[in-house]
């Protein structure tokens, strides 16, 4: 589903700040996989989320969604391909429009926007079902700005967002990072079930090895802008996060801080 | 104050309450400052003044034109910002700059008197009762019609895309909202209603005038901040309605300071007083905010 072929990134290209994010990135993620992605800061984990997204673009490589080649499309020409939920949780939705304006906003995304009324009878309906399936009072509140929303509230909304509409992949930028533990657990487990029942392809980045363990089906490691260490099926399953850890001074033969990757 | 004085008022209010709309959509919409309407308001008067007295064009119709000239002029700005990465505040200055001597050439001149020719108000004198008295109705009619299209707009796919991509540029894109298109429009939309504004105004005052741009900017953001700081702006709706009302009060400030005789002003002192108005405006505003938040913190 997502293809991406010695990708690389350099910010601030021919300058004394020139970093190189993303030095040859070969990844193949297949139709409904669901992949995490972890990393010490400054690995390009979210270089290469954006990267897919179309935020950042890849200075060489391939990039593919479905078949599609969007290397050099710009992040709004991918988006009926890609949806995607910030880390920021005021990212995600637009405060200064009501809950259903923003729905209507992320039906747009796969559908032609006209110049008719954006939210509809039915529209509402919807919306009304899916928001009350969080179990958190939104439906009563569909024409309330999102910006009187909670964290929490704002991004299980803007999970149902990026949800809507026909798009197959998923992007998650450490979307529970920013939420207390308690929230992120119930965004967390929203992200599975929506993940699961619409057979959806989804890339998360994380800071924490045992979330990225314990989600989804398969877990890259990303160091130095490169895939150090990829894992999937039985051998993921039998990995726990000392094992992680072990693998990664052994690939890198550098001993790792222990406050650049979340033990928890 | 006179009758006559308070209905001038109201016209030049109601003329005044499109360029806010304008600057409502730019600045609060868009989050973008566009300073092109100081050049497109004259433009606005410069190609209706033209168009009539020159070309004998119907005055309807010459203002239709002006708007679609300001139209190119939010354009342009827009596309030195978005295409070519002009600094938002500095590709307005440069658009109205250049605009100035474009407004020489329209006219021919620094103005263009409309003395005798048509305007869209000559058919006000067929009802019998004074024109002074109806062209205030015309204009505030025109500024309805405007605001209602304006909100309806707004409410659309497009135009809740527009909003978004003010507010929120990047989750704009997410969604798939081309976000540098939606500035084009936007700046577009907002100076054809400045330019719409302008033409209007030439034709109430009978005369379109190259220097008529100065502080255009600064009374189409009072109306918007006085507007907004008096009457509640939670919905479009709301918020689009105090932009005029704003724009009235704003005209009647000025006006009643120039009417008090004790505080010795004259007409060419209204830039002073439109400066000092703004400036309180904004403390106003400020410090309104710092006592709401001193008066709501004792609360448990």
């Amino acid at each position: 589903m997502i293809s991406l072929t010695d990708i690389h990134v350099t910010f601030n290209k021919g300058t004394p700040l020139e970093t190189k994010a993303l030095r040859g990135i070969d990844l193949a993620i297949p139709a409904g996989e669901f992949l995490t992605v972890i990393g010490s800061n400054g690995a390009g984990k979210s270089t290469a989320l954006n990267m897919i997204a179309g935020t950042i673009l890849a200075e060489r490589g391939r990039v593919e969604v479905d078949g599609k080649d969007v290397t050099r499309l710009d992040a709004h020409r991918r988006a009926p391909f890609l949806s995607r939920v910030f880390q920021d949780p005021k990212m995600g939705t637009c405060e200064s429009l009501t809950i259903l304006e923003n729905f209507a906003l992320a039906h747009g995304r796969t559908r032609p926007r006209r110049f008719r009324l954006a939210t509809t009878r039915s529209m509402r309906d919807d919306v009304k079902d899916r928001v009350a399936a969080l179990g958190l009072g939104l439906e009563n509140r569909l024409d309330d700005k999102v910006g009187l929303l909670s964290g929490g509230q704002r991004q299980a909304v803007s999970l149902l967002m990026a949800t809507t509409g026909d798009t197959r992949v998923l992007l998650l930028d450490e979307h529970t990072a920013a939420l207390d533990p308690k929230t992120g657990a119930f965004v967390l487990d929203l992200t599975r079930e929506l993940v699961a029942t619409l057979g959806l392809t989804a890339v998360m980045v994380t800071h924490s090895m045992a979330q990225a363990l314990s989600t989804g089906d398969r877990t890259v490691m990303l160091h130095g802008g490169r895939i150090i260490f990829d894992a999937a099926g039985e051998r993921r399953a039998a990995l726990g996060v000392e094992d992680l850890l072990h693998l990664f001074k052994e690939q890198q033969g550098t001993e790792l801080s222990d406050d650049s990757l979340l033990l928890d | 104050m006179s009758l006559y004085e308070i209905l001038g008022t109201l016209e030049i209010g109601f003329v005044f309450g499109l360029v806010a709309l304008g600057a409502f959509l730019t600045f609060r919409v868009l989050d973008f400052p566009d300073l092109t309407v100081e050049g497109s308001f004259p433009l606005g008067a410069a190609v209706c003044a033209a168009l009539i007295v020159t070309l004998d064009v119907n005055p309807w119709l010459a203002t239709l034109a002006a708007a679609l000239a300001g139209f190119a002029a939010g354009w342009l700005t827009a596309l030195l910002n978005v295409r070519f990465g002009i600094l938002n505040i500095l590709a307005g200055i440069l658009v109205a700059i250049a605009l100035y001597s474009i407004n020489l050439r329209i006219m021919g001149g620094p103005n263009k008197p409309l003395l005798g020719d048509p305007t869209v108000f000559v058919w006000l004198d067929g009802f019998g009762v004074p024109t002074y008295k109806l062209t205030p109705i015309l204009l505030g009619a025109i500024v309805l019609a405007v605001l209602v299209g304006l909100n309806l707009f707004l409410r659309t796919g497009y135009g809740i895309a527009m909003r978004a991509a003010g507010a929120n540029p990047q989750m704009a894109a997410a969604m798939g909202i081309d976000v540098g298109l939606m500035k084009l429009f936007g700046l577009a939309i907002a100076n054809a209603l400045t330019a719409m504004a302008g033409a209007l105004f030439a034709q109430v005052f009978g005369a379109a005038d190259a220097y008529m741009g100065i502080g255009v900017i600064i009374v189409g953001l009072a109306s918007v901040i006085v507007g907004t700081s008096i009457l509640p702006s939670r919905t479009i709706l709301q918020a689009t309605f105090a932009c005029i009302v704003g724009a009235v009060l704003y005209r009647l400030a000025v006006a009643l300071s120039l009417n008090a005789g004790w505080l010795g002003l004259q007409a060419s002192d209204v830039q002073l007083v439109t400066a000092i108005l703004v400036a309180f405006a904004l403390i106003a505003q400020r410090s309104g905010a710092g006592l709401r938040r001193r008066l709501t913190r004792g609360r448990p």
